[in-house]
């Protein structure tokens, strides 16, 4: 169903939905093992397997539902690719193995690009055999992403980039980088229209990758370009529109990253924990303290997973999104922290030992995310700008 | 999976708003607050005429045949309104409870009656001992003499007592004090020799009632459902008073939210609308955050009951985040309005009052956070 027509309130899958799940949980029992899940979750950078992996979920049909069949989709409802995300999530918090090309870039060359763009490269992100990474963000351009430095000149055929991003993860594994620059220098013009989108070749001259270290070991990216060439046929859509390219992709980039499912695997494992740890001869589970923080935890999970879910539904159906994703962003990630902190609590001194460590608990994962979960109301925009989104844009306040 | 209302509820709900706004302003709301009964015929005979009494009930009873979605649709409405009287206590704890246990003569001679506005029910369960919400905690005792139970001790927080026709009794007919086994539900005419009641004063004025029963004689016939198996009607019926007193409280903290952000509009210090300032949105964007997430698992949970899943799990998740999240909107509400909305003459603390009250209704985050550590397994 489509527009804003009254429907019927329904809470349930289809029995087609229902059998697509099954179909897909057999297979990642098969096929998904911990190690392909955390290479692309840490952005260790994706390796054999989970380049392999990848293939595969294509080759069963499990990539591309929502796409239309000219580009190599299947031409169905995005509500299959949300169940394919639930599932890989709800197991070691996976994700889609080369993410950035398939549920964010993608369906703005979809939506935007030209022809020859979208044959170029649909096909190949259907079939789960590239990736890219964003440039967006720059030193100067963090939150004030309009502010954006990096320049692209006319020349001929061509465009010539010059500046520098950073924090671009998977900058040092992916084929092509989704970069933003500054395409019109008049100072008469507000600076998010004058803003364009590109696709450039990872390995085109003039382009260096320096590796940034994060503090939970994942590696993101400086990229800086010099004198780097990109053909006319590389800018996506019409020149200076890039900002609102952008902004109108973050709506569905939420909606496919910040997947409750991806912690369930973390309470499940907390619960598990509480129940076979004895502290003084009882177990964990019985310390009411306890069962009301994994109870609190549980409790904002289901809360987070029907806001996902409505905006979900909202993005399947084609109605007009506007603070609804960020309520999921700005929750899920925050619901980490929160869940992530419990557990450390939850497992004491033994919390602060790191994955490898003797006496280790959980494998050093609930570490892991302890610092990782830093990054989550950080990455992709804070929950502070969130907020000012569901404010102004949910609530028609002014702008600040 | 779909997240729309029908078009007849979507008209239901305005038509619910419109009348209320007419027929219940907040003159009314304050008015009933110190009136007696707390509620005037006048009201509550249109609101019959409207069906609303009878939104639920099937049509052989004088129903509309609706589900348990538009009834939760009125009740977010009447949550929004502050709508004072004996609605919630007639028609989800009175009503439903006859609908679910009730023999069809039962059925007959109650529901019809109370559609037509005629009959006042309520639910006499909370008792002295029920410190903490546990629904099972019942020492009010029915002894059996040959077709007539006699019901003996003292209920607390009883809504609207004061004026119900028939109240549902939770007695213990059997058992230990504490347990789910030996409770049996009576439909107890509330004006039977014997019956005593009391007005508390509370904070949301809402005059809930201590009733004293000595030696209260209920025919053997008005044994609602079978005798000491009044546990598992409770159960399902408490879910369905949770899900729709969540619904209230959405509805409260909508307006609250819409009343905080026209101000944020309007209100200038420092020579600029308060909305502009970043503390200001991001309360108004976290109460957003609250009722959002509160309304879709109201819902959800809704149509769970109303498919007939089992669902004590999300009826858990439900009351325990809507009860802290309506709380937590009125306070962010509270810090907006600032000293204007602390005075007594204005709408603020009408929800601010309620939010507790609401909260602590059925059971509150504690003890619905106890069921849910149950639910996730946590017990081996």
């Amino acid at each position: 169903m489509r527009g804003d027509e009254g429907g019927k309130m329904d809470f349930g899958y289809t029995k087609e939905e229902e059998q697509f799940r099954e179909r897909l949980g057999n297979f990642l029992d098969r096929e998904l093992t911990e190690e392909i899940a955390r290479q692309n979750w840490e952005d260790r950078g994706v390796g054999p397997e989970a380049r392999e992996f990848s293939r595969k979920l294509a080759a069963n049909g499990f990539l591309g539902m929502s796409w239309p069949k000219e580009y190599g989709g299947q031409g169905l409802s995005p509500a299959y690719d949300f169940i394919v995300i639930d599932e890989l999530g709800r197991r070691w918090g996976a994700h889609i193995p080369l993410d950035v090309g398939y549920t964010m870039v993608g369906h703005t060359i979809l939506r935007r690009g030209s022809e020859k763009l979208k044959k170029e490269f649909l096909p190949r992100i259907i079939r789960g055999e590239i990736e890219f990474c964003l440039g967006y963000t720059e030193p100067n351009a963090g939150s004030d992403l309009a502010s954006m430095k990096m320049r692209a000149v006319e020349e001929g055929d061509d465009y010539i980039l010059n500046g520098q991003k950073t924090f671009n993860t998977e900058a040092h594994y992916a084929d092509y980088h989704w970069v933003a620059a500054r395409t019109d220098f008049s100072p008469d013009v507000p600076k998010h229209r004058g803003i364009s989108l590109f696709i450039v070749d990872m390995n085109s001259p003039g382009v260096t990758v320096w590796p940034l270290r994060t503090m939970s070991g994942e590696q993101t990216n400086e990229v800086f370009y010099e004198n780097v060439r990109v053909g006319r046929h590389r800018l996506v859509g019409e020149k200076n529109k890039g900002f609102y390219y952008m902004m109108e992709a973050i709506d569905s980039e939420r909606n496919h990253v910040f997947t409750p499912f991806r912690l369930l695997p973390i309470l499940e494992e907390l619960i598990l924990y509480a129940r076979e740890t004895k502290f003084m001869g009882k177990p964990l589970a019985e310390d009411p303290v306890i069962r009301d923080k994994l109870a609190q935890a549980a409790m904002e999970l289901e809360v987070a997973q029907v806001l996902a879910d409505h905006s979900r539904w909202m993005e399947s159906n084609e109605l007009p999104m506007t603070y609804e994703p960020e309520i999921t962003k700005v929750f899920v990630s925050e619901l980490e922290q929160r869940l992530v902190d419990t557990g450390m609590q939850i497992l004491g001194h033994y919390g602060q030992l790191e994955e490898g460590s003797k006496w280790v608990p959980l494998r050093g994962r609930i570490e892991w995310y302890f610092l990782h979960s830093f990054m989550t109301t950080i990455g992709a925009g804070t929950s502070e700008i969130g907020r000012n989104v569901i404010a102004q844009r949910g609530l028609g306040l002014p702008r600040s | 999976m779909d997240f729309h209302f029908s078009d007849e509820q979507r008209m239901l709900r305005e038509s619910a708003r419109e009348f209320l706004q007419t027929e219940c302003p907040k003159t009314f709301v304050r008015e009933m607050e110190k009136d007696p009964k707390g509620y005037t015929p006048e009201l509550w005979g249109k609101m019959a005429n409207l069906g609303w009494m009878g939104i639920v009930f099937p049509e052989e009873y004088g129903g509309v045949g609706g589900d348990f979605l538009d009834l939760l649709i009125l009740l977010e409405e009447m949550g929004r309104a502050c709508l004072p009287g004996p609605f919630f206590s007639t028609v989800v704890l009175g009503g439903l409870a006859i609908l679910e246990a009730g023999t069809e003569s039962q059925k007959k001679e109650f529901l019809p009656r109370m559609i037509r506005g005629e009959l006042i029910l309520t639910l006499a369960h909370t008792e002295a001992a029920t410190t903490q919400f546990d629904p099972f905690l019942i020492t009010v005792k029915a002894i059996r003499r040959q077709n007539l139970y006699f019901v003996e001790g003292t209920k607390l927080f009883v809504p609207d007592a004061h004026v119900a026709d028939y109240m549902i009794g939770v007695a213990r007919t059997q058992g230990r004090t504490h347990g789910r086994e030996g409770i049996t539900l009576f439909l107890v005419d509330a004006k039977s020799p014997g019956i005593r009641w009391e007005l508390l004063k509370t904070v949301a004025r809402d005059k809930p009632c201590e009733v004293i029963f000595q030696k209260v004689e209920v025919p053997r016939e008005n044994l609602l459902g079978r005798l000491n198996g009044g546990a598992s009607i409770l159960e399902k019926l408490l879910q369905k008073a949770a899900i729709g007193k969540c619904a209230e409280m959405i509805g409260g903290a909508q307006f609250v939210l819409d009343m905080c952000v026209s101000y944020a509009k309007e209100r200038e210090q420092f020579g600029k609308l308060i909305g502009t300032f970043q503390a200001v949105q991001h309360h108004c964007a976290n109460m957003l955050m609250n009722i959002e997430g509160g309304r879709y698992i109201t819902y959800k949970t809704a149509w769970m009951l109303s498919q007939g899943i089992p669902c004590m799990k999300l009826v858990a998740v439900a009351k325990a985040w809507v009860s802290d999240a309506y709380k937590r909107v009125a306070a962010l509400g509270h810090q907006i309005m600032a000293g204007t909305g602390y005075m007594e003459e204005h709408d603020m603390p009408l929800y601010s009052r309620r939010a507790k009250a609401a909260e602590i209704a059925f059971g509150d985050a504690h003890y619905y956070k106890k069921v849910l550590a149950k639910e996730i397994k946590l017990d081996p």
